[in-house]
């Protein structure tokens, strides 16, 4: 059984940056959706995240016609073989990028995080690299589903900072995994169960930067539809003060039936 | 090292370093950088360093002293910017020294240097994830389990009487995607899912129904540890951890 998804997102420079250096790209032929954050300025985080998202979705692309393309790097055990391609797909954005850096000068480094959800029938892919987060709202439930590769989210984990502390910390962009800085990365990959109602938000760390939790769940589950929650994210954290690009996909799986009842109810909540 | 490049209209008149102490500019001959014109106040205004950083203060000057056009009091001078006084200009310039970043073009506003998203360099990441690893658990990499996580059922119809864990994704209810089997006719597709995530531990969250674990149903997925109890669907899970 497939879920129907429809889809949305935008991207926005914030109110404080020269430049956009997030990318997104929205690849509903592939059921792909990919977002990075590039790092450091000089345009070169702006490379980076464009590279970082195009060799995630033409790998992805070329395995659906070759089924047989090598995986790069070392398959994982216990997931899917999608879930293995877009591993793959994005180690290979990691080594694209390390390669790049190096031919440009620049002092050879460019960076970016990456996070990225494929959907297979009612089995989402999720895999991420860096602080870029995936989030998803399923009744009132919204939980993060990513754990973030940066230095105050290792503290936090061993009990070394607060969520205070970590939010007010001047440490807090600092990460401890990304894409194009080393040779090799290790990708987190997981695998998460798609049912009908369900919302999904990949999203820079420019969006909650600036809103809450409750802010951006409240969003998501009273936008009229996906395109429309992706505008109104955006433009509530820049309205908070927009101090870096913003960029947001937002997933649902829309409910098979709108029936009258339903109808009904939603004309009532406007 | 700092350098203050005196132009009029373009020309280059003099170039006065500013070491150590301070570099006092006006029309009197006292001054360390002499600008003998009208439009400058005898004392007029003088450069300094206070803890690292170039600062320029105006004395109170008649016509001012501007800094890349604003009329300024005390203010921190950055390399590339332009300080007016009177018809002067003065340029403030960098030798290139290692460690020090040149700027091009006008100096802009510069974010501050916090929010900007950085990587921890290679050694102080190495060293940090050394330390994070001897703590006894691996940020990057979850160590082997010698254990096996088990859900053992027991009550309620299902395929099997236990399940060996091992993907990343467990699905107990009707549909394909189910590991565990629920038989019967109102079974629902997918009543829970559970996650093997970061670390190797394992979580429970609702999918179509909310599950109780030792008994109370739960708000948000929720991690195992040996021994829990869920249930759902009619069904009884333990989950444990096997040798």
């Amino acid at each position: 059984m497939t879920i129907e998804m429809e889809f949305g997102a935008r991207s926005d420079v914030g109110c404080v940056r020269e430049n956009n250096e997030d990318s997104f790209r929205l690849a509903p032929e592939l059921n792909l959706f990919v977002l990075s954050d590039g790092m450091g300025g000089l345009a070169s985080g702006e490379v980076a995240s464009r590279l970082s998202v195009e060799t995630v979705v033409k790998h992805c692309g070329d395995a659906a016609a070759d089924p047989a393309l090598p995986i790069e790097g070392q398959a994982i055990g216990g997931v899917s073989q999608a879930s293995n391609r877009l591993a793959s797909a994005i180690r290979l954005a990691n080594r694209t990028v390390h390669d790049a850096a190096k031919r440009n000068g620049n002092d050879g480094r460019m960076g970016a995080t990456l996070a990225a959800v494929r959907v297979e029938g009612e089995r989402l892919s999720i895999a991420h690299v860096g602080d870029s987060r995936i989030y998803r709202l399923r009744g009132g439930d919204f939980e993060q589903l990513t754990r973030d590769h940066s230095f105050v989210a290792e503290q936090m984990l061993r009990g070394r900072m607060t969520p205070e502390e970590a939010s007010a910390s001047a440490l807090q962009s600092v990460l401890i995994r990304a894409i194009g800085i080393e040779a090799e990365v290790d990708v987190d990959v997981n695998e998460e169960l798609l049912r009908d109602g369900d919302t999904l938000l990949l999203c820079s760390d420019g969006l909650t930067r600036e809103l809450s939790d409750e802010q951006i769940s409240a969003v998501l589950g009273e936008a009229r539809d996906a395109q429309a929650a992706a505008e109104s994210l955006v433009d509530l954290a820049k309205k908070a003060g927009g101090g870096d690009n913003i960029t947001v996909i937002v997933l649902r799986g829309a409910p098979k039936t709108a029936g009258t009842l339903a109808l009904i109810k939603r004309w009532f909540r406007r | 090292m700092s350098k203050l490049v005196l132009k009029f209209e373009n020309s280059v008149l003099r170039e006065v370093p500013v070491g150590a102490s301070e570099v006092s500019i006006g029309r009197s001959p006292e001054n360390g950088l002499v600008i003998d014109n009208p439009a400058v106040s005898h004392y007029h205004a003088r450069v300094f360093h206070e803890e690292g950083r170039l600062m320029l203060e105006d004395f109170g000057s008649l016509n001012g002293t501007f800094v890349n056009g604003q009329r300024v009091k005390m203010v921190m001078l950055k390399p590339g910017d332009s300080v007016m006084v009177g018809k002067h200009t003065i340029v403030v310039t960098e030798s290139s020294e290692p460690g020090l970043m040149t700027w091009d073009g006008p100096a802009r506003a510069a974010a501050p240097k916090i929010n900007e998203t950085v990587m921890l360099d290679t050694k102080a990441r190495r060293d940090f994830l050394q330390q994070v690893a001897a703590g006894g658990e691996s940020s990057q990499i979850a160590p082997a389990r010698l254990k096996v996580a088990t859900l053992l059922v027991r009550s309620g119809k299902t395929d099997r009487k236990e399940y060996a864990l091992s993907d990343k994704l467990t699905v107990v209810g009707k549909s394909g995607m189910a590991t565990v089997k629920l038989k019967g006719w109102f079974a629902p597709k997918a009543a829970v899912q559970i996650n093997r995530r970061e670390d190797n531990d394992y979580y429970v969250g609702a999918a179509d129904k909310v599950p109780c674990v030792n008994g109370a149903p739960i708000a948000h997925p929720t991690k195992l540890a040996s021994g829990d109890v869920i249930s759902v669907a009619g069904i009884e899970l333990e989950f444990v951890y096997r040798d």
